[in-house]
């Protein structure tokens, strides 16, 4: 107790609470704005945390990757724009939310649901922390790789009705995913590999970039031709409620458990991401939905389960994150890794020790995550009713800007590299092009983000798993967790397939 | 008429600013106040080599007073993105990259031009590398891990933290001295050769010392990959490869790490860089962050870096050239 109570002197100060406001804002700024990323939001923020107390400095940090993860959600619900991958699967739904004149609930929704998931990955953290860290290490090159197989049968589930067109897309994906270094040698693996070895081409796509001109630049694109064919689109700037009924969030708790528990996991698995978590949690609400005797909705439908699943998850693997990341020193993804890198500028080495030897520390952090969480909520649900207003704006303006925010976030991500910011523009027009004319042509461009997402992770785990068993599978079938993965993957396959036949014979 | 006097009119003010910028550029000394040190760090936010760039860049802005220095992070291109960066930039020393073994590594391989095209400003430090097992790994020491690999050919898996990063090639390296004996898998960086260890997917990993030292519960040292021992108390018992019983075994022992800056940048501006960087090196502060971080000192300025950085090219051709990464002329 006299831990805690340390724990807590250090950031009961007003400062603490200042600057951990300053971060939530920030952070959701840059999460809603497209391209710019948790990490980079952290990155952003570290030499001012390095001039601030220690607990507070790590507040900021805090404070400002949860924001952005939870903030990406805003352009994702009422532009159908991610503003980073975390909010990748929000989009289907929270868009056709907005479209049905629900916008006010899908972004209070959003908020309540990432609320509800950073707080719940915290209890974890807390309770539970040294039990998953000795979890996630029973995830080697061969667990990754089921765990990614799972992912890619679900491209035919995002696939919408033509199952054919999506897995062609999610091929595509896997193509884009293959450009770049060969994960195991770091052999250049690009066409022209002569003459453009020593271009950022060699370093395969930027996911960022990528998803920024799939989602963002060709919906600029489509726009466009509906301003030309004077077509005014479907956009509705009703805002209507905003907290959905509590009878409602109720009846969803098996998704918000599911989604809790799938995020904090996946977010503790170091090498996954919220990417493959926000769509691993939405095909598993439409399970829990399917089976609910129709008393929830089916996600893809413009409802508040598809937006619950996936916002649940993303903020869940913030916390999820931070547990290898405490206790083993190991970040579980790229924010996480910045963050250690703070407190150890700070002196501080994250580890085993940290919890034997510095515990009002780790409290100080638990408790600046909780108050990072609720800022988050807070700050976001009061502009709730501001958002929307762009939706007001004509679309002759506002998607000029859009697109000139899309290109300033593809070429900020690059950092000071000027090559490589060019070439992330590049990615994005390409990109952008390359999703207008298959949206055009009914094509999903889901499948494409997951072939991409989860085609190099499956690759690079796939032959180290193979590596590892010197040149066998034996690394498959000896490990438990791999045969569940499998099993679950054929049960996804056979699952999906009986309802879409149900359906269509519906 | 008028054409022709407003023609030299246009001429002559031309002139005149040209002239007056030169003026300018002469009597301008650096640093410029108006201008930004940038000190691009080729790896990852939150890894050792951006502490390290970090905790430079805060103690030059000490000593020096000036405090416009910031650190830049280009990743990418096993650290090729990053390098090729500075090397493209201007020529004025304001651009410095955190220069490592990783550059030499990448030169070689065919990744950057690296050291071909920058100049030395000045060398740092040492962070050893080490050989370690999960604490309760059936191996207890080095001899116990060569003795069990050479009776069962390829089964013992040697972890390292990329096939081109400096562990990497070291691991490579040891298996060619060591007639192949090993099963030599490349992870995605520490961050997935740690669990993977730890995990018991993979018997042995090569980690740089603050990665043990982070995980030292769980992680047992066998061995130190070079000749120097550690200042860090925890790994003082831990022998060198020669102490283990294999003084012939010949890898770099270490990421070496100094600051480079764009082939070209003036005389002055070099001199005036490697000054601060010396002094703030010596400040308690950066100091005392090496001792904790188990850092060994190695501090070389201007030629006499560039000297320094010959002889660890020479060490790690033939190795490069023996793992068949090595491209172009350093493959031959």
């Amino acid at each position: 107790m006299s831990d805690f109570l340390t724990g807590l002197s250090l950031v009961a100060h007003i400062s603490t609470i200042l600057w951990c406001a300053f971060g939530s804002i920030l952070g959701i700024v840059l999460g809603a704005l497209p391209g710019l990323t948790a990490t980079m939001g952290i990155a952003l923020v570290i030499p001012i945390s390095y001039q601030l107390d220690t607990a507070t400095g790590i507040g900021l940090l805090l404070s400002v990757y949860c924001g952005a993860v939870c903030g990406a959600s805003i352009p994702a619900i009422l532009l159908g724009i991610p503003g980073n991958p975390n909010a990748i699967a929000t989009v289907d739904d929270g868009q056709k939310m907005t479209k049905k004149g629900l916008a006010g609930q899908a972004l209070g929704s959003a908020v309540i649901a990432s609320t509800i998931g950073g707080l719940g990955s915290e209890i974890f953290l807390i309770f539970f922390s040294p039990l998953i860290a000795q979890m996630t290490l029973a995830f080697g090159p061969a667990e990754k790789c089921t765990l990614s197989l799972v992912g890619i049968v679900i491209i035919a589930a995002v696939s919408g009705k033509d199952i054919l067109k999506g897995l062609l897309m999610g091929a595509v994906g896997f193509v884009f995913a293959f450009l770049g270094p060969d994960p195991m040698s770091g052999a250049v693996r690009i066409p022209f590999a002569a003459l453009l070895r020593k271009t950022p081409l060699s370093n395969g796509l930027d996911l960022t970039s990528t998803l920024i001109g799939l989602y963002g630049v060709s919906q600029v694109f489509s726009e466009l031709e509906n301003i030309r064919n004077g077509q005014r689109g479907e956009i509705c700037t009703n805002i209507g409620k905003i907290f959905p009924p509590f009878r409602k969030i109720l009846s969803m708790w098996k998704i918000i458990l599911s989604s809790l528990g799938i995020g904090t996991l996946i977010g503790a698995i170091p090498g996954t991401g919220a990417s493959i978590a926000v769509f691993l949690s939405r095909n598993a609400a439409e399970t829990i939905c399917a089976n609910s005797n129709g008393k929830l909705e089916k996600p893809g439908t413009g409802c508040l389960e598809g937006v619950f699943a996936p916002e649940v998850a993303n903020n869940a693997c913030t916390g999820g994150a931070l547990i290898p990341a405490l206790s083993l020193g190991i970040p579980g993804d790229s924010a996480t890794a910045v963050l250690i890198g703070a407190l150890m500028i700070n002196g501080i080495t994250p580890g085993f020790a940290l919890f034997s030897q510095n515990m009002p520390l780790v409290y100080s952090i638990f408790i600046t995550l909780c108050i990072a969480n609720i800022f988050m909520g807070l700050f976001q649900l009061a502009g709730v009713r501001v958002y929307p207003q762009i939706l007001r704006i004509s679309q002759r303006i506002l998607m000029p800007i859009v697109l000139i925010l899309s290109f300033i976030g593809s070429y900020a991500i690059a950092g000071a590299s000027v090559s490589k910011g060019i070439f992330n523009l590049g990615t994005a027009l390409f990109m952008g092009l390359f999703g207008y004319y298959m949206k055009k042509n009914h094509y999903p461009i889901a499948p494409v983000v997951l072939g991409l997402i989860l085609g190099g992770m499956f690759e690079e785990q796939f032959r180290r798993a193979v590596k590892l068993g010197a040149g066998t599978l034996s690394r498959f079938y000896t490990s438990g967790i791999c045969l569940f993965f499998i099993l679950l993957a054929v049960a996804i396959i056979v699952s999906t397939t009986i309802r879409r036949r149900k359906e269509k014979n519906a | 008429m008028r054409k022709i006097i407003t023609c030299t009119l246009v001429a002559l003010i031309a002139i005149g600013m040209i002239f007056a910028q030169g003026l300018k550029e002469e009597k301008a000394s650096f640093p410029d106040p108006e201008k930004t040190i940038k000190i691009i760090c080729p790896q990852g936010a939150g890894g050792g080599t951006d502490t390290q760039t970090r905790q430079l860049a805060e103690a030059m802005k000490a000593v020096s007073g000036f405090d416009n220095i910031i650190v830049e992070n280009i990743t990418g291109g096993s650290t090729g993105i990053g390098t090729n960066a500075v090397i493209d930039a201007e020529a004025d020393g304001y651009t410095l990259l955190m220069y490592g073994t990783y550059v030499i590594c990448g030169t070689m391989t065919g990744n950057t031009d690296g050291f071909e095209k920058l100049d030395f400003i000045t060398g740092l430090d040492l962070e050893l590398f080490l050989i370690a097992v999960k604490s309760d790994s059936r191996f207890k020491s080095l001899d116990d891990v060569i003795k069990h690999a050479k009776k069962n050919p390829g089964k013992v898996t040697l972890g390292n933290a990329g096939a081109t990063a400096t562990t990497g090639v070291v691991a490579y390296g040891l298996n060619v001295a060591l007639d192949s004996i090993f099963n030599v898998v490349s992870f995605n960086g520490g961050k997935e050769l740690i669990p993977a260890v730890i995990g018991g997917h993979c018997d042995v990993g090569i980690f740089s010392q603050s990665e043990v030292k982070a995980n030292i519960d769980q992680l047992t040292p066998i061995a130190f990959l070079g000749d120097d021992h550690s200042i860090v108390p925890e790994f003082s018992n831990v022998p060198t490869l020669a102490e283990a019983g294999y003084p012939d075994l010949k890898v770099p022992g270490g990421c070496f790490r100094g600051i480079c800056t764009t082939q070209g940048t003036p005389k002055e501006a070099k001199a005036w860089l490697a000054d601060t960087i010396e002094k703030a090196f010596n400040t308690e502060s950066f100091q005392g962050w090496l001792r904790t971080n188990g850092l060994l000192s190695q501090f070389t300025k201007l030629d006499e870096f560039d000297k320094f950085n010959d002889d660890l090219v020479e060490t790690m051709k033939p190795i490069l050239k023996a793992t068949g990464l090595a491209k172009g002329k350093y493959a031959n």
